[in-house]
């Protein structure tokens, strides 16, 4: 009898061990790798820093209870915003790590670099951040964008700016890249086709420090009543003190106002005071939408990092629970996740709606949030979409 | 159109000082070593950085942030003499320390993008919105400081080096560093005096770009590449051709962006020196290389 039970004792916990090793070797095999391109060096880095918050919160809840029996994981590789380091950080990614899925870039000159890289491999790339027309025009079946694109932000931003705030001269100020240059073309394309006049298209590398001889030219123009502004967070705080210090800007005492896109984060204002007071701009995440995905993003993040969350942390964030969407549908290898990706319909994310065309675009204009910096340097919602 | 050439004239008087600052350290060190040096940068966004800590984190008056930049740059360029760039000189090869400057730089930035983190910092001073007006032109407090600051240090650097005894001394070391030598004066301590002077100015000079720049741990680097095209036309190592150049490059930065296209500024910058390389190689204030510093 003694022995019996010494019997079933162990075939119990050889029936355990049996099943926690089968367990574990599913658990293993069931995992989502996730590339992250991101820019860690250079000056598009603070891109790379809100991206992997965002990420990390993501992951934290998904991977509570794992999606479909699925856990996810990320590695990164540092793109530096740049196509050379770009191209680079996706092949070690893709040759090394094995992603199912990449995520990534912000900047358009590197997500371009990366695309025929990820066509070739036969990898979902899902970008957040790159607004160049390129990116999905002629397309790339292999290449998804949740943002909208140069030409969705630019034509609604310049047809505001002459039919709300009665704008008819521009000057345009972006930097030389793909992204910038195409902003600032369709901007000028949509303004001037409705009665606008661009008194000057102004041009600068990310190399440029101090902006007082270009806002010196601006004042010398006359009178300017917009400013669409196209450059990265550092130079862009520049420009923006600049302009107020020539007296051209509503902050400086003059009558212009600068308009932007998904380029700044939310906080520029704070750094920028009071030269950024009548900045309106796109914004791709509102921190004060009242829907209750977006609330509850909100307060996570905050108990997480102990602030607010800028539009790199909510897209960021986005990407994964689009991923996680795609799994619980159905797609677990980058063929199936690609295809899940393409038919994906109406899924809400804290920055909007994503539902993509046939060149992979995301149609919806919900990520589009018009936001206008106050006196005491608050944000207000236009709500003008 | 007068009142815009004036003012476009004083936007690169006003870079130009800044140019000049960080350039001159280059040169002093050239001058004495012929070793061009990489970390220069790295100090000068150091200096950024010690400005922005004493002022932001400290709450000490802008003025405590440069002398201390200044001191911090001093203390960093001694260190790094005494510790990387003078053992490996005593090996005899001329190449080990160049290299090593590059290795310096890019252990500093690391260090500070570790630290500090890569998102950009907003370096206000109180006189950096505090604009004065004057008849169409305009000019803040923190440019006129910007001007003020260089040229009293520049003139006292230049005093220094052509009347004081160990300015004599390091120029006789610049000279002939063995006859120097014979001379009974000691070439390392001089090295090691134009490393602190060099890394004293860089310091100082980011804490003047502090507010300017885009206050990154790259900051230093976006500046570099012009102050290196400046030692080059103002002739290797002289600081008068340093001074010149540095406004020059200023000046032309701000008619190129009125007249031409800021997207033009390096293609000007760089045709410059290509041509000074061409027609002048020993630079726009030509002289015997020993008599530059």
């Amino acid at each position: 009898m003694k022995r019996l039970r010494v019997f079933t004792y162990l075939a119990v916990l050889a029936g355990s061990f049996v099943a926690v090793a089968a367990t574990s070797a599913i658990a293993a095999d069931h995992v989502i790798k996730i590339g992250g391109l991101f820019p860690i060096s250079g000056p598009g880095s603070y891109f790379g820093v809100q991206d992997k918050q965002g990420i990390e919160l993501a992951l934290d809840r998904i991977n509570k209870t794992g999606v479909a029996g699925y856990t996810f994981e990320i590695q990164y590789e540092d793109s530096a915003c740049a196509p050379l380091p770009a191209t680079q950080a996706a092949k070690r990614l893709i040759d090394e790590y094995k992603p199912d899925v990449l995520i990534g870039e912000e900047c358009s000159d590197a997500t371009l670099a990366v695309m025929p890289i990820v066509e070739q491999a036969k990898i979902p790339l899902i970008n957040a951040g790159s607004s160049s027309i390129k990116v999905t025009d002629p397309g790339n079946p292999w290449t998804f964008r949740i943002m909208p694109n140069e030409v969705m932000q630019g034509v609604d931003i310049a047809t505001n700016a002459y039919k709300r705030l009665n704008a008819r001269t521009a000057v345009l100020l972006h930097e030389n890249t793909n992204a910038g240059i195409g902003n600032a073309n369709v901007f000028a394309d949509t303004f001037t086709k409705l009665g606008g006049k661009v008194l000057a298209d102004i041009g600068f590398g990310r190399d440029v420090n101090d902006f007082t001889a270009i806002a010196t030219r601006i004042a010398g123009i006359g009178d300017v009543d917009v400013i669409p502004t196209y450059t990265l967070e550092g130079q862009g705080l520049k420009i923006t003190q600049a302009l107020m210090q020539a007296g051209v800007v509503k902050g400086g005492g003059g009558k212009a106002i600068q308009l932007g896109t998904i380029w700044l984060p939310f906080g520029f204002e704070h750094k920028a005071g009071n030269a950024a007071i009548g900045y309106i701009r796109i914004v791709q995440f509102d921190p004060t939408d009242q829907r209750p995905l977006v609330r509850d993003f909100v307060e996570a993040f905050k108990a997480k990092f102990n602030t607010d969350p800028t539009h790199i942390n909510a897209h960021a964030y986005d990407q994964i629970m689009l991923i996680a969407d795609v799994v619980k549908r159905g797609g677990t290898d980058p063929q199936s996740i690609r295809d899940k990706l393409a038919a994906t319909k109406g899924f809400a994310g804290v920055t909007g709606t994503v539902e993509f065309d046939k060149s992979n675009q995301n149609v919806e204009m919900d990520t589009v949030h018009y936001m206008e910096t106050k006196p005491d340097l608050s944000w207000v919602s236009l709500k003008w979409n | 159109m007068t009142g815009i050439v004036l003012q476009q004239g004083i936007n690169g008087i006003v870079i130009g000082s800044l140019y000049v600052l960080v350039a001159l350290g280059l040169t002093l060190i050239y001058g004495v070593l012929v070793q061009i040096n990489f970390a220069h940068a790295d100090i000068v966004t150091l200096g950024a950085f010690t400005a922005y800590a004493v002022t932001h984190f400290l709450g000490q008056s802008y003025f405590a942030g440069i002398a201390v930049a200044l001191a911090v740059g001093a203390v960093l360029g001694w260190l790094v003499n005494a510790t990387i760039f003078s053992p490996l000189r005593d090996r005899g090869n001329e190449l080990l320390p160049l290299i090593a400057t590059i290795g310096v730089s890019i252990m500093l930035q690391n260090a500070m993008l570790a630290l500090l983190g890569p998102i950009p910092y907003a370096f206000e001073t109180p006189y950096s919105n505090l604009v004065i007006r004057y008849g169409g032109l305009f000019l803040t407090v923190q440019n006129v400081l910007i001007v003020v600051v260089s040229s009293v240090s520049i003139a006292l650097l230049y005093g220094f080096m052509k009347f004081t005894f160990l300015g004599k001394a390091l120029r006789a070391v610049a000279q002939d560093r063995e006859t120097a030598g014979l001379m009974g004066i000691n070439p390392n301590h001089l090295i090691m005096l134009t490393f602190v002077i060099a890394s004293a100015l860089a310091g100082m000079g980011g804490a003047l770009l502090g507010p300017v720049l885009v206050l990154t741990p790259f900051a230093g680097t976006s500046v570099i590449v012009k102050a290196f095209a400046i030692v080059i036309i103002g002739g290797f190592g002289n600081i008068e051709g340093t001074i010149l150049a540095g406004l020059l490059v200023g000046l032309i930065e701000s008619f190129t962006t009125q007249f031409l296209d800021p997207g033009l500024i390096d293609i000007v910058v760089f045709a410059l020196l290509l041509l000074t390389l061409a027609v002048r190689p020993t630079g726009l204030v030509a002289e015997k290389r020993e008599e530059n510093v």
